[in-house]
């Protein structure tokens, strides 16, 4: 298998992928299997081939992030109602644009990429993340009907991998077990309806991504290949001759070989990160979250088609301050602000950035004061209560705030330098101007990857929209 | 409402304020056109010759000519005669005009150019099933294949000119009756006395010999059940307390083999053991007005014993079959404490909808009762008689199970006409007849010709002109199934089920007895609880037993339980703990007690908001390998102290509370022996939480309803199997086992696994590769991967 050539046009590689690999799945031939609208919808012409999805997870607090209010310092006895940042603005490279110090390397970037500060989400009426995030990675508010498919099975199902050796949907830096809530985490991370082929491969572990794609450990290249021999031929032994075109044996054994050429492929390297030279890994080592990014850089480079990297949700920790926000903020700024802007800077060097798509988001915001939004019923989560500041773990944005946060934008044909929407500089901060909801959003980004936002299946008869019931509109004004 | 023409266009543009949003076919004008055209104009009723089926009757128009002009609603007639010049002309003709809203929805609708949902029709669905069972006369018996399914099924093929199935021979019939009753490997010895077996009944006598193995039935057949239950030990919902298992219930229901009908009537109208079904996934926060906990009962009463998609219609009346809204709230309301205010796409409309029952013509459900009465009313109709579609959908359900795909498929989808609809209909009246006995009629499908014959050989085009049946379909092994198999081959699986189970028949565990003594515990606690007094809320207090062991190594069987909750520790490692006190716990070590002495230490701690009753309760047994028991049970030998400072005291005994000796003392005995019968079963796949091979092999979320498993391997799926850690570990371990095992020579050994794996003996050609790939005799390295290259033949990964 030669690598993917990325001069060769899309579709090409795309045909190519099915000629040589795919099997129609059984499923299609058993007619249980989500069915394409038999009407015809004109997919849009896509700005880019690959995204990566920077998951923020926990809900990050854009005060204290993209959309810097009012600062004040940590000093006790200051009214928590008169705290709006507690981390001070700095400039960017962009002259509109402020974001928050300790982002430095970011306000560096700036210019290549779109800031939108008026992302809206739902009130869910309780504040439970998983059930947000499920709702931001499917488009679809849980509990459904049917298991809904992350928006990477999405993609997998709808344009397929760029490369036919790298799986279409990579997923990092997320632990599945043995993390609080992990239960509801599973429950969209997959690829819903679409199935297994086209749910994630997941890689909590950037240090350790090679493993999931080498020989199993302590197997030598020598005796994996004798392996699979052997197998072929005890295959080829079978007396049952009668079912050696069995289609779905044939199928069962197309998946068998797929994976073989895939852990033997050169391609797999692209999951080795220690093969990194020494400056660049250290550069993007700030944790396992920026490890995650250079995992992602190098799997875009050797042709993934959807990768998320996240700073892991873990229940009250990273983002999801219930208390001590700002020194847990400050932490997280040393996380994320290294490794995203070499991200971006090394996709740009390596010419990949204008068909590259990334996006940086979190299931919703976070304030000082407002939990939910404003009308909203959700219980008040914060660890302290109080009026006043009265010690440092007081100090932060504890509380969780649905009606504004922030995303950033890269690359894949959106616009550089720009700055969308206002949020109001007063509590509570509401959209001003331009609201880019759930479903618009997605839209943008699934017209981005030449998606059209009405693509829908049939699933038990019901037709299931990679926007909810296909009424997200692409945001225009993002596309360059 | 009258309206005066003049004022329409100021409330047109009031009231349609979005639109710069495009009209939605489905959601905002199916339900104008069939409210108020439905009448005269679908269906087969043509009235002034205009039919509005579909997108094309309704470009065809009238009599008079054509109704609408695409992208036009000016010139479009439909428009004009909702508020035409002469109110003679009218339409509808009765009801006065339609509200200026759905007027200007219309007219937007035609200006968008008429836009239709792709194969949407307001004819009735070509197939209605039938709802009262029906008794079929059989056809003849060809060639002596007498078996009732076997007279249709023949006739059936003899129809359509579809040649028999060849017969399935004896090994390959072992391993899928064994796969398909108890989801396990037909052990070698078992094999080979199987085909060496002359008599002519031998497949009658493995086939009730497999469905008399309680525990294996049970713990194969939890899987299907728990998938279309959707009950598991994980998952979501379980965070916030917004579920519940029902995993005891249903796995004493299958042991027991339960009627089906009783079995439906408890999942209906639930006592608190069965009630997680009915009572469905409570999400924490706002969920959306088509997925409150009232209409996933409705989802999944229809669904699970219907075949019934009532998902489409608890959102709007069903665009796809005859369900209407009101019906799904008609069955949401059964469990609904208040009345129940249909909402339509998310919106109130204000009307109240009563408990009420699907199909009328069998009863109905009196929304006045309370809910319990209703939940029983509706238990009744479920289970009528005369409701053929519950057991038509079960007889399909356990057909598609056993032949791999249903004679309606998909199995949920029972609105789809079956491909023999006699056979059906057989299936479901016997079933009836055997007082619905699930075993007993799995036994009757296995002992026909049309189950004992090979499995179809499937091309891509087999079923491009639709489905016929030509013999039965290969299965691949459920994750359950694989892994199991894989721990058979290994001896891998792990101690511990996760499902908190008893792995045998109580009224067995009763009857025998078992190796307890008679010697039983007593209820100890603090001084707190000496007489005249009752321990305070809250208090926590310890209590320790010391003993000494002659043997090494014996194994300690415990029940356990604490009103209200404990931690126990023996020789300082955590085994238990529990804060339910009405679930007792059972342990078995069989390694922590040794030679000497040996510590058992509790932290016990009181509930409540006062003072109230608190006790330990402890009976167990220490069984050395060889000798007899000695009984450890908690008693005056105990000792207690308080947390802070450790003193110790003989323990006080507590008087036994009705409720503990109702839940705890009675139970004790047969949970013991429970525990140590069991210690001797390999614990199943079934049992334990999802992990991430059986998740890579297609075991489902069970936040939803899942019927159908991926019936094909995925390349993601392909890539754990070929290197992931999980099984790499299980045959590690089973490599270690068989090398520990004498062999005579290494073909031996090859034919074990081979016997064991595939049913079959390996071939001289397959002996001589496996001798190839270990010239020096099996070692650890090339027993795996033998073992690894054998459990990826799709031999071995489908049941066919």
């Amino acid at each position: 298998m030669s690598a993917l050539d990325l001069d060769q046009p899309e579709s090409l590689a795309r045909r190519d992928f099915l000629k040589r690999l795919s099997a129609a799945s059984l499923a299609t031939l058993s007619g249980s299997a989500p069915r394409a609208s038999a009407e015809a919808i004109t997919h849009p012409t896509a700005t880019a081939d690959a995204c990566i999805v920077i998951w923020m997870a926990g809900g990050m607090a854009a005060p204290d992030t993209w959309d810097p209010k009012r600062y004040l310092p940590f000093k006790v006895g200051t009214k928590v109602a008169d705290i709006l940042s507690t981390f001070p603005a700095i400039d960017t490279c962009v002259d509109q644009i402020k974001i928050c110090q300790g982002l430095e390397n970011m306000a560096k970037v700036m210019d290549r990429g779109t800031l939108i500060r008026t992302h809206t989400l739902p009130d869910l009426g309780s504040i439970l993340h998983s059930r947000h995030q499920y709702h931001w990675h499917t488009g679809y508010v849980p509990p459904q009907t049917v298991a809904a498919p992350h928006i990477g099975a999405w993609m997998s199902k709808v344009i397929g991998p760029r490369n036919p050796v790298i799986p279409a949907f990579i997923n990092i830096g997320q632990r599945l077990e043995g993390v609080g809530e992990s239960e509801e985490v599973k429950a969209f991370t997959t690829g819903g309806f679409f199935g297994n082929e086209h749910g994630p491969m997941n890689l909590p572990y950037p240090e350790e991504a090679a493993l999931a794609v080498r020989p199993p450990k302590g197997m030598e290249p020598a005796r994996f290949e004798n392996r699979n021999r052997f197998f072929r031929k005890l295959l080829d032994q079978t007396p049952s001759r009668d079912k050696m075109g069995d289609y779905q044996q044939e199928s069962m054994l197309r998946s068998l070989e797929n994976a073989h050429r895939l852990l033997n492929s050169k391609d797999r390297s692209a999951f080795d990160i220690t093969l990194e030279p020494r400056e660049s890994y250290d550069a993007y080592n700030t944790s396992r979250f920026g490890q995650g990014c250079l995992l992602a850089r190098r799997l875009v480079e050797s042709g993934a088609r959807f990768v998320e990297v996240t700073t892991e949700y873990v229940p009250f920790l990273n983002f999801d301050t219930h208390a001590n926000g700002h020194t847990t903020m400050e932490r997280m700024h040393k996380e994320i602000d290294a490794p995203i802007a070499r991200l971006i800077l090394d996709l740009e060097t390596r010419g990949l950035l204008d068909r590259t798509l990334v996006i940086v988001a979190s299931e919703f915001s976070r304030d000082m004061i407002m939990e939910g939004k404003p009308g909203s019923t959700a219980g008040d989560q914060a660890g302290y209560q109080g009026d006043t500041i009265k010690e440092m773990t007081h100090y932060g944005q504890h509380r969780h705030f649905t009606a504004s946060s922030s995303v950033l934008m890269f690359g894949g044909g959106m616009k550089r330098g720009h700055l969308h929407g206002a949020t109001a500089e007063e509590r509570p901060f509401l959209v001003t101007k331009d609201p880019v909801t759930i479903p618009d959003l997605h839209a943008t980004i699934m017209t981005a990857m030449g998606i059209s936002p009405k693509t829908m299946f049939e699933v038990e008869k019901r037709p299931f929209y990679v926007t909810e019931d296909g009424k997200g509109q692409a945001v225009r004004d993002l596309f360059a | 409402m009258h309206l005066p023409l003049s004022s329409l266009p100021l409330l047109l543009i009031t009231a349609l304020p979005a639109a710069a949003a495009p009209v939605d076919f489905s959601h905002q004008i199916v339900p104008i056109l069939r409210e108020h055209c439905s009448e005269c104009h679908t269906g087969n009723k043509k009235k002034g010759g205009l039919s509005m089926n579909d997108r094309a009757s309704f470009l065809a128009g009238s009599e008079n000519g054509p109704i609408v002009e695409p992208g036009n609603a000016a010139k479009s007639r439909l428009i004009e005669v909702l508020h035409p010049p002469d109110p003679d002309d009218q339409m509808p003709p009765k009801g006065g005009p339609l509200p200026p809203e759905k007027i200007a929805l219309l007219r937007a609708w035609v200006d968008e150019g008429l836009t239709w949902e792709e194969g949407f029709a307001f004819q009735k669905p070509a197939y209605e099933p039938p709802l009262r069972p029906r008794h079929v006369d059989l056809p003849p018996a060809t060639d002596g294949r007498d078996h009732p399914i076997d007279r249709l099924v023949d006739h059936y093929l003899a129809k359509n000119n579809i040649p028999r199935p060849a017969a399935l021979d004896d090994a390959a019939f072992l391993r899928r009756a064994s796969m398909d009753l108890n989801g396990l490997l037909p052990e070698p010895a078992a094999f080979l006395a199987f085909i060496a077996d002359p008599a002519p009944d031998k497949r009658a006598r493995l086939i009730r010999s497999l469905l008399g193995s309680d525990v294996a039935y049970t713990e194969h057949w939890l899987t299907f059940w728990n998938d279309l239950l959707r009950n598991d030990y994980d998952g979501t919902g379980f965070i916030t307390g917004g579920r519940k298992q029902i995993t005891q219930w249903l796995y004493a229901a299958l042991l027991q083999n339960k009627p089906y009908d009783q079995f439906a009537r408890e999942l209906i109208a639930p006592t608190p053991e069965s009630a997680g079904f009915s009572e469905g996934i409570k999400w924490r926060g706002t969920v959306s007005a088509g997925q409150t906990t009232e209409i996933q009962f409705a989802q999944s009463t229809s669904q699970s014993f219907l075949g019934i998609n009532m998902k489409c219609a608890s959102c709007h009346d069903s665009f796809i079959d005859r369900w209407k809204l009101s019906e799904a709230y008609g069955l949401a309301a059964v469990v609904s404490e208040k009345p129940l205010e249909l909402f339509r796409c998310d919106k109130a409309t204000g009307k109240i909808q009563g408990a009420a029952w699907l199909f009328p013509e069998l009863g109905d459900i009196d929304p006045a009762k309370p809910v319990h009465e209703r939940q029983q009313q509706m238990a009744a109709l479920m289970t009528h008689p005369e409701n053929g579609r519950f057991t038509r959908t079960l007889v399909n359900r356990l057909w598609h199970q056993l032949l791999g795909r249903g004679i309606i498929y998909p199995v949920d989808a029972m609105s789809t006409p079956p491909w023999d609809a006699d056979l059906l209909d057989w299936l479901a009246v016997e079933f009836a007849a055997q007082k619905y006995d699930l075993k007993k009629m799995l036994e009757v499908i296995c002992l026909s010709q049309a189950y004992q014959s090979k499995s179809q050989t499937l091309s891509q085009t087999t079923d491009a002109a639709g489905y016929h049946y030509a013999g039965p379909r290969a299965k691949r092994l459920t994750a359950e199934q694989y892994v199991d198999a894989l721990w058979q081959l290994t001896g891998a699986a792990p101690q511990k089920p996760d499902a908190r189970v008893v792995r045998m028949k109580t009224s067995t565990a009763a009857a025998t007895g078992g190796p307890v003594p008679a010697k039983t515990a007593t209820w100890i606690w603090g001084s707190s609880a000496a007489p005249g007094n009752t321990p305070p809320a809250n208090e926590t207090i310890k209590l320790r037993y010391t003993f000494e062991s002659a043997a090494d190594h014996p194994t300690l069987g415990a029940v356990i339980s604490c009103d209200n909750e404990f931690t126990l520790l023996v020789n300082g490692k955590e085994v238990s703990r529990s804060a339910d006190w009405m679930q007792p716990q059972t342990l078995l070590l069989p390694k922590l007690i040794k030679k000497g002495k040996n510590e058992i230490l509790v932290t016990a701690k009181n509930g409540g908001d006062g003072p109230n009753p608190a006790g330990f309760f402890f009976q167990g047994l220490i069984q050395p390998t060889e000798g007899s028991a000695i009984p450890i049970v908690s008693n005056a030998a105990w000792e207690w102290s308080t947390m802070i400072p450790l003193e110790w005291k003989p323990a006080v005994i507590v008087p036994t509370v009705p409720a503990w000796a109702e839940k705890i003392d009675q139970a004790a005995t047969g949970l013991l022996t429970a525990a140590f019968e069991s210690g001797s079963q390999m614990v199943r796949a079934s049992l334990l939480k999802s992990d991430f091979l059986m998740r890579t092999l297609g075991r489902p979320n069970r936040d939803q309803i899942v019927s159908l498993r991926p019936n094909d391997l995925s390349t993601l799926e392909a890539i754990d199997l070929s290197n992931g850690s999980i099984l790499a570990g299980y045959l590690s371990k089973g490599a270690e086992a068989l090398l520990a095992r004498p062999w005579k020579n290494p073909d031996e050994l090859t034919a074990w696994i081979y016997q064991f794996a595939l049913s079959r003996n390996p071939t001289p050609a397959e002996l001589s590769t496996v001798r190839d790939l270990m010239p020096n005799g099996p070692d650890a390295t090339s027993l795996q991967d033998l073992l690894w290259a054998v459990c990826m033949l799709p031999e071995f990964q489908l049941n066919r």
